[in-house]
């Protein structure tokens, strides 16, 4: 008997210090979570805020001499259809960037700057390119108010259209020069911008963003369903929340005993159960 | 997207892109060796008039006059309108007795025949008129002669769309 109570301490004992481990641990994983802005309650601790601004040129990273700093601002910027003269001042001209079926790569470039040199020469040859196929490249300058037609006349590539246009810098914010900016034809839509210091390390960037944009979409179209069953429960749980007066949104949703009042927490679809953000009831 | 220069203005509907050129006597302004194209070259002698080529597809650098190099690369659904101005002696005379820029091109008007250069397929208008005591010729071409009906209502707006000033 004495043996029996004996080894049922100690089992207890064992048993004790195992939920005390996993309570310390669970608490220990909620204090993180909390650090990283995912708790429940309040904002999230500030030295886990990432800066809103991101990193910026010269004071988070250099970039290369002669080579322009990147836009202050997120994303990438407009796009327009081109309008001035060509290099020379021959002709005026238009070339048309939306709503076309055609991408367009246009290659901001200055007829003073070194770095530019070196794509001039490039465009010169353009079938060593490797354009896309249906990929129209146009060379855009400042305008006669900045840039000498006679020297960009000497520089413009023939067989690919230049056009002297300081609007277009403006429309397209850019930086400076030399600077690239790809146009999806059909939606007019920046599909990818930026700077490098030959052909090759642009081409490379812009068939990046492309081929990023172009997976973006293919997982969009490969989706995978959820199982019937997850898809039934969510449904009844919606169905059953919306007849007892839950709504979306409803702070209710996002309380924990009684406590917290905002709908704050990303996290709470993060466990195994079900999302209980359910669907809007109107038809 | 408005385009103007000496003297005609036009505002091009979306789809479509313009070069109003200044044709460049021989001799005025020699090429160097790595400059790009100065534009179509005239002849001795010559007073410069405007060459206007409207298109609603990409338009290549090299093109002649009357859209060689252009139509070369017209699909069924393309246009290409070309307004060509003559000299001041040409004012007056009856082939270009027709006032106004033409805005009512009709498919019975298009023929192969009147192409500058025959390409399968493609047919073209021209139409001699004067604005503003300037004589002009308006040489339309189409793609693909079947596709005109559907072609032909942008040609014309983008026709109604053009202003020609004096000189």
């Amino acid at each position: 008997m004495t043996v029996v109570l004996v080894l049922e301490g100690v089992v207890i004992a064992v048993l004790g210090l195992l939920v005390f481990g996993l309570l310390r641990s669970h608490a220990e994983i909620l204090k993180r979570l909390h650090e990283l802005g995912a708790g429940l309650h309040g904002s999230p601790a500030p030295a886990a805020q990432l800066p809103v601004d991101g990193p910026r040129p010269g004071r988070d990273f250099q970039v290369m001499p002669q080579m322009p700093s990147p836009p202050d601002r997120e994303g990438f910027g407009g796009s327009a259809d081109l309008a001035g003269i060509d290099a020379g001042g021959h002709e005026t001209l238009t070339v048309r960037v939306t709503g076309v079926e055609h991408d367009t790569i246009v290659a901001f470039l200055s007829s003073g700057c070194l770095t530019c040199q070196k794509f001039w020469d490039a465009f010169r040859k353009p079938r060593k390119l490797g354009l896309p196929a249906g990929t129209r490249l146009v060379v855009v300058t400042k305008g006669p108010d900045a840039e000498s037609p006679s020297a960009v006349a000497e520089l413009a590539p023939p067989g690919v259209p230049t056009v002297m246009s300081s609007e277009a810098f403006i429309d397209y914010d850019i930086p400076g020069s030399p600077y690239f900016v790809q146009v999806h034809g059909p939606t007019g839509r920046v599909k990818g911008e930026g700077t490098g210091p030959d052909w090759d390390q642009v081409s490379s960037l812009l068939s990046q963003a492309s081929g990023d944009a172009a997976l973006v979409s293919s997982l969009a179209g490969s989706q995978v369903a959820k199982p019937g069953a997850d898809a039934d429960r969510e449904s009844r749980i919606d169905r059953e929340l919306f007849d007892a007066g839950v709504n979306p949104g409803d702070t209710s949703l996002y309380t924990v005993d009684g406590a917290g009042d905002g709908p704050d927490v990303e996290a709470g679809g993060s466990g195994p159960g079900p999302d209980h953000d359910h669907a809007d009831p109107s038809p | 997207m408005k385009l103007q220069a000496h003297g005609i203005e036009t505002d091009l509907p979306a789809g479509w892109e313009g070069r109003i050129a200044l044709r460049t006597p021989p001799g005025a302004g020699a090429r160097t060796s790595g400059e790009a194209d100065p534009g179509p070259l005239g002849t001795a002698g010559e007073v410069p008039n405007p060459v206007v080529h409207l298109a609603n597809f990409a338009l290549p650098e090299q093109r002649g006059d009357f859209g060689s190099g252009a139509v070369d690369l017209m699909t069924e659904e393309n246009v290409l309108v070309v307004l060509f101005e003559y000299g001041p002696e040409s004012v007056g005379k009856a082939l270009f007795k027709r006032t106004g820029i033409p805005t009512r091109l009709t498919p019975a008007m298009f023929s192969a025949s009147a192409l500058q250069r025959t390409l399968p397929g493609q047919a073209g208008c021209q139409v001699f008129f004067t604005v503003e005591n300037r004589a002009f010729c308006c040489y339309t071409v189409l793609g693909r002669q079947s596709a005109a009906n559907r072609v032909l209502p942008q040609a014309n707006a983008t026709l109604a769309a053009t202003r020609i000033s004096p000189r």
